[in-house]
């Protein structure tokens, strides 16, 4: 077991990739739950149509067209980004808002209404094949480890990886400094205070949905870019895996989301790449019971403290 | 599917209505063609769907099943083994006695029980799982396509003899299909002592499989059969290439269409697979061709012309046994052999055919295919 270490490596790289998208989907969740204590179920379809929006971008383009390709990614970013964005403000102004105030379980069933009528409306759109990208960002990094193990990192994995420290760099410092973040976390701590004092709290929760759903929107660019396949169903599995790595991370911490996101994707690889594959599910989300055990309100979230 | 109902059907009964008046006694006969018609694999369905939409239409245009025209109900599983059963349960309440389908294996399996208890004759064109008709002792289900355990000697024969690789990994989807093809030609391969590194399934519906990816290039493979469908298979191609693995890719009829370049782009390169033979190249099939053609429909599929043997069967088995009685058709097809585009068709107790021939493909990544050396 000479190759241990250089095996190590690869898999540390896979599975940062596949965390690093995790958290990004992570974050929309974590963050309305901070603010209106509701799981939005739809948000793993945001992310499939970010992917979609980008590939239509791409394909309206033209591939082939001989457009420089960082200017292609940026397009296929910034409309996916802007689109995706709005839908993110209208699935809350449509389907959340008008429930406000009711009921805890009344939006959870109209989320999850919305979830499955965005995966029909995709699939009517777009027909329910696979559809696929080419491979844009081809080339990788390569080294020698050990004595015949080439560790390979793909420039692909490597701008997914640098695009989402980047974004979690950027969402920590708005929240932390600009005056919207403070409304955000005023709101995250008493929407009734943060009212009172005169924040516009409608304007603040369809913030916080317009953002999760942008960088959603990344995550399902960059992963088109990388994985190259399509289908109206992959926001169910992203969505639920995205869920459990806010809830890892504890649902309602935006630190906690990107922990999470990363763990998970950590978890699943190395469960994958040192057991048999068919056990990685199984793994990781022993892994969820044990911490969650330990630690009920996941790894970085605080105590539910009953407001009066 | 509605859709295409409205499309299809006016045409049906204007020529129903039509030979209804020159033959007194013709009945309608409803067949119906279950399958994906919606979901990720639906092309296999569409594949089903041309087939037996072109042999219906050549059927009545003929004056029918002994003298009875067809009449098509769409069905559409998703190859989802729980949709499949309540489409069956459809076609029971709905008193259809004649099935074409369903496509894949695992959605093929629960609805045989159902149609077997209704005496509904059932024809896939395509499950291959030996389990569909393995110690069961169907009387009405049927298959124009060869079983896993035709399928995986097959590979495993090129295999050993062809390529001799040195480390080997077999990987499957965890479903019926693609597992039971796989544990057959590890199995083959077992016996001949080519060593079986890594024997694993991985999920299907996942996006990502470096990890799997790292560990065959940990552990120096160079030749990867997988059991399964095209989009994992193009994933698994598509990230290996990435990683730099240059392992020979080999998968059963399930990943050869072209969708599967689309995927994996020039990683699908010198994939091979094993495909039923070429029936739409043989001669005795050209006009078979321009039917297909006026429809504009593809006939270069593995399934067209084993669900256009489908029907034919059932046609010929209602005319031959002048009933359309689905225990009198059953009782005529276990017993009779029939002349069909892909080749004469024989049956032995189980249902199965007594013979298919499977050929290996070498894949290229302008999906087109060759005969493999």
């Amino acid at each position: 077991m000479t190759e241990l270490l250089p095996q190590l490596t690869q898999q540390l790289v896979n599975g940062l990739s596949l965390g690093a998208i995790y958290a990004l989907i992570a974050i929309g969740y974590t963050m309305v739950y901070g603010i209106i204590g509701m799981i939005n179920f739809a948000h793993g379809e945001i992310y499939m149509i970010g992917a979609f929006v980008g590939l239509i971008t791409l394909t309206a383009l033209g591939v082939q067209a001989g457009y420089s390709l960082p200017l292609l990614l940026a397009a296929a970013l910034i409309v996916s980004v802007v689109v995706t964005g709005l839908y993110g403000w209208t699935i809350e102004r449509v389907a959340y808002r008008p429930l406000r105030g009711g009921p805890r379980l009344v939006p959870l069933i109209s989320a999850i209404g919305m979830s499955i009528f965005l995966q029909n409306y995709v699939q009517i759109g777009q027909g329910s094949r696979d559809m696929s990208v080419p491979v844009l960002i081809s080339g990788a990094l390569e080294f020698q480890m050990g004595s015949e193990f080439t560790v390979t990192i793909p420039y692909s994995r490597m701008i997914i990886v640098g695009a989402t420290l980047l974004l979690m760099v950027a969402l920590t410092l708005f929240i932390a400094r600009s005056r919207m973040g403070r409304a955000c976390r005023a709101c995250a701590e008493d929407m009734g205070m943060a009212n009172l004092l005169g924040i516009d709290t409608n304007r603040v929760i369809s913030f916080t949905f317009v953002l999760g759903a942008m960088l959603a929107a990344v995550g399902g660019v960059l992963i088109a870019l990388t994985i190259g396949k399509l289908n109206p169903y992959i926001g169910f599995i992203a969505g639920i895996k995205a869920f459990t790595a806010a809830v890892l991370g504890g649902i309602g911490s935006i630190p906690g989301a990107m922990l999470g996101g990363v763990l998970l994707g950590m978890s699943e690889t190395f469960a994958a790449g040192y057991f048999p594959a068919e056990y990685k599910d199984v793994v990781s989300f022993a892994l969820l019971i044990l911490i969650l055990l330990f630690r009920p309100t996941g790894l970085l979230g605080k105590p539910d403290v009953e407001k009066v | 599917m509605k859709f295409f109902n409205h499309l299809v059907t006016p045409v049906f009964a204007a020529i129903t209505v039509f030979s209804c008046a020159t033959l007194a006694q013709a009945e309608t006969v409803k067949i119906a063609i279950a399958g994906p018609m919606t979901g990720p694999v639906a092309q296999y369905g569409d594949m089903v769907k041309a087939g037996a939409l072109t042999a219906i239409e050549q059927i009545n245009a003929a004056g029918g099943a002994g003298g009875n025209q067809f009449e098509v109900v769409l069905m559409d599983d998703a190859c989802e083994p729980k949709q499949a059963v309540a489409v069956a349960n459809k076609i029971v309440s709905q008193g259809i006695k004649f099935v074409i389908g369903h496509v894949c294996s695992g959605s093929t399996i629960p609805a045989a029980d159902i149609y077997e208890n209704e005496g509904i004759v059932m024809i896939t064109p395509s499950a291959t799982a030996p389990q569909l008709t393995q110690g069961k002792s169907y009387q009405f289900i049927f298959r124009t396509i060869g079983r896993d355990d035709q399928q995986g000697p097959a590979a495993a024969k090129y295999i050993i003899e062809k390529l001799k690789p040195k480390k080997v990994a077999v990987l499957h989807d965890k479903q019926s299909y693609g597992q039971g093809v796989a544990s057959v030609v590890k199995a083959s391969l077992d016996k001949a002592k080519v060593p079986v590194l890594v024997f694993e399934g991985i999920h299907a519906g996942d996006s990502d499989y470096s990890a799997v990816i790292t560990k065959l290039k940990a552990q120096g493979v160079d030749f990867v059969y997988f059991g399964g469908y095209h989009p994992e298979m193009g994933l698994l191609m598509r990230q290996a290439q990435e990683q730099g693995v240059r392992a020979v890719f080999m998968g059963p009829e399930g990943v050869g269409n072209k969708d599967i370049t689309a995927i994996a782009g020039s990683a699908s390169e010198g994939m091979l697979v094993t495909l039923p033979a070429d029936f739409a190249a043989d001669p005795a099939n050209a006009g078979l061709l321009r039917a297909f053609a006026t429809h504009r429909r593809d006939p270069n599929g593995p399934f067209q012309m084993p669900a256009y043997a489908g029907v034919k069967i059932i046609a010929d088995a209602i005319a031959g046994a002048r009933s359309t009685d689905p225990a009198k058709v059953a009782a005529y097809i276990h017993t009779h052999t029939f002349k069909t585009p892909i080749g004469t068709v024989a049956y032995d107790a189980r249902g199965d055919l007594q013979s298919f021939k499977f050929v290996v493909y070498t894949w290229h990544k302008d999906a087109t295919k060759t005969l493999a050396p």
